[in-house]
């Protein structure tokens, strides 16, 4: 991403700060790891210096939010515009407190992917530019050219809202229609018999070991207390067995039901690789299709589970 | 292991456990009246009464599950008759989400099942517990855990009728 897009978020922030606007900036630094990037909390003017502008984004900042008092200067993608709705709408955040700095995004880059797509080793990566509508990868002395499609994150391949939906200002930069479309309802899984979406299912929730990653990197998480840590009465067991793990993932999917906007972090994050954007998408249709609802599109529509229609769906009722 | 979810081969003298959670001021006075006017029903059907069907968490459906009941059913005040005005029509968004994300990851339907029953509704109290029952007989014991965690017994209550 050029430079200038760089020097122009450090400027903006730097003048937040200096016209007192802002009590912390959160935004991305460099990472200690080749193409990574780690988030920045910044709560003094010579932090600003270390913003990062990149292809690597992966963390959504609007997680940090919940942790954060005062008010906040926040650099959002697409995607995680749609969080801070969600966060807004459930009133979990204050708009007036918030300094909305948009990133228009042109998709993010998985190193992994990146690696697989040149064979070869990610250590062996040495550098990873754009060029027009591919990513060229040096790897030693060689350069290679692969597609978009083959590079970016899953998330990011069928993205509808690379332009962030809420911002005070906006930094310019490309931003590109869906290089993919993928109709997830074709998820082959769904059209499997019940007996072998369980079977998928068990073994999958088997392999959890609750660590917590997906419930603690979600921003739409948002108990100060989590019901799995409650012991009186202890709704779920702590210990990892395949019973209390299929209470763990479908409770929190019902809890976030409505502000989860698919930004794939839980999935991102699990260390078992369980599928979880399976579920969540499963949901994201469910709810377009029960009660016509998307999650963090329109800031003035109230969440699902705070409203109801008569009309609402009943032929499954006795 | 063995792969396949353990719900066909009924145990010898297997009986379903079906729990209810009824709305107090509806489905529990329903179901009282389908016993004061004498309508039989199976009595595999554990009662237990809730404020409002609004009250019905899904945590409670699935943890139920996760317990080993073999059916469960929710049961509230028709819509619009709702003692706190709109608890059934809260329930029923959640109840209608739950029951697809449950049967995406392969629980029957069948198993967790709903239904609106006024107090005036003794019959169809009886009607539907003895679909439910029906249901639950026809798709065998709740094995969904034991095939998971083979170590793992599924308790009776300790109060269980034999």
């Amino acid at each position: 991403m050029p430079d200038r897009v760089q020097d122009e978020l450090i400027a903006m922030a730097t003048k937040l700060f200096d016209e007192g606007k802002v009590d912390y900036f959160l935004g991305y630094k460099k990472g200690t790891l080749k193409f990574k990037t780690s988030p920045l909390i910044a709560s003094h003017r010579e932090e600003l210096q270390q913003l990062w502008v990149e292809d690597f984004f992966a963390v959504n900042l609007s997680l940090y939010l919940k942790e954060i008092k005062g008010r906040v200067g926040i650099l959002v993608k697409g995607c995680d515009s749609r969080s801070l709705i969600s966060l807004l709408q459930e009133g979990q955040i204050k708009r007036e407190d918030l300094y909305i700095v948009g990133l228009p995004c042109p998709g993010q880059i998985d190193p992994r992917k990146v690696a697989d797509a040149a064979a070869c080793e990610r250590e062996e990566l040495e550098e990873i530019s754009r060029r027009g509508g591919e990513i060229l990868v040096r790897v030693g002395s060689q350069e290679k050219t692969v597609s978009k499609n083959q590079t970016l994150l899953d998330k990011c391949l069928d993205c509808q809202h690379p332009k962030p939906l809420i911002f005070d200002y906006l930094l310019p930069g490309d931003y590109v229609a869906p290089v993919q479309q993928i109709i997830r309802s074709q998820d082959e899984l769904r059209q499997k018999p019940g007996l072998e979406r369980w079977a998928f299912w068990a073994e999958q929730f088997q392999r959890c070991i609750r660590c917590y990653a997906c419930r603690n990197v979600c921003p739409a998480c948002i108990c100060p207390r989590c019901i799995v840590e409650e012991n009186m009465p202890q709704w779920v067991s702590p210990l990892p067995t395949a019973g209390d793990n299929f209470v763990f993932h479908l409770m929190r999917l019902m809890h976030i039901a409505g502000t989860c906007v698919s930004c794939g972090e839980c999935e991102r994050v699990c260390p078992m690789e369980i599928p979880l954007m399976k579920l969540n998408d499963k949901m994201a249709d469910d709810l377009r299709e029960l009660f016509d609802f998307v999650a963090g599109v329109d800031l003035n529509k109230p969440l699902p589970f705070r409203t109801y229609r008569q009309e609402d769906p009943n032929d499954f009722i006795k | 292991m063995e792969t396949k979810p353990g719900i066909e081969g009924k145990e010898k003298g297997w009986e379903p456990r079906v729990l209810a959670f009824l709305c107090r001021w509806c489905s529990y006075a329903g179901a009282d009246l389908t016993g004061s006017s004498r309508i039989s029903y199976p009595p595999n059907v554990r009662i237990l009464r809730i404020p409002c069907s609004g009250r019905a968490d899904p945590l409670f459906i699935l943890k139920a599950l996760r317990s080993g009941m073999d059916g469960i059913l929710v049961s509230g005040c028709h819509p619009g008759d709702c003692h706190y005005t709109a608890g059934n029509y809260n329930a029923r968004r959640k109840f209608a989400l739950l029951s697809r994300l449950l049967e995406y990851v392969g629980i029957d339907p069948r198993r967790v099942q709903f239904s609106w029953v006024s107090a005036s509704e003794g019959d169809k109290f009886a009607k539907v517990v003895r679909g439910v029952v029906a249901d639950v007989q026809a798709l065998g014991p709740n094995g969904l855990f034991r095939f998971l965690d083979p170590d793992e017994k599924v308790k009776e209550p300790a109060n269980s009728h034999q």
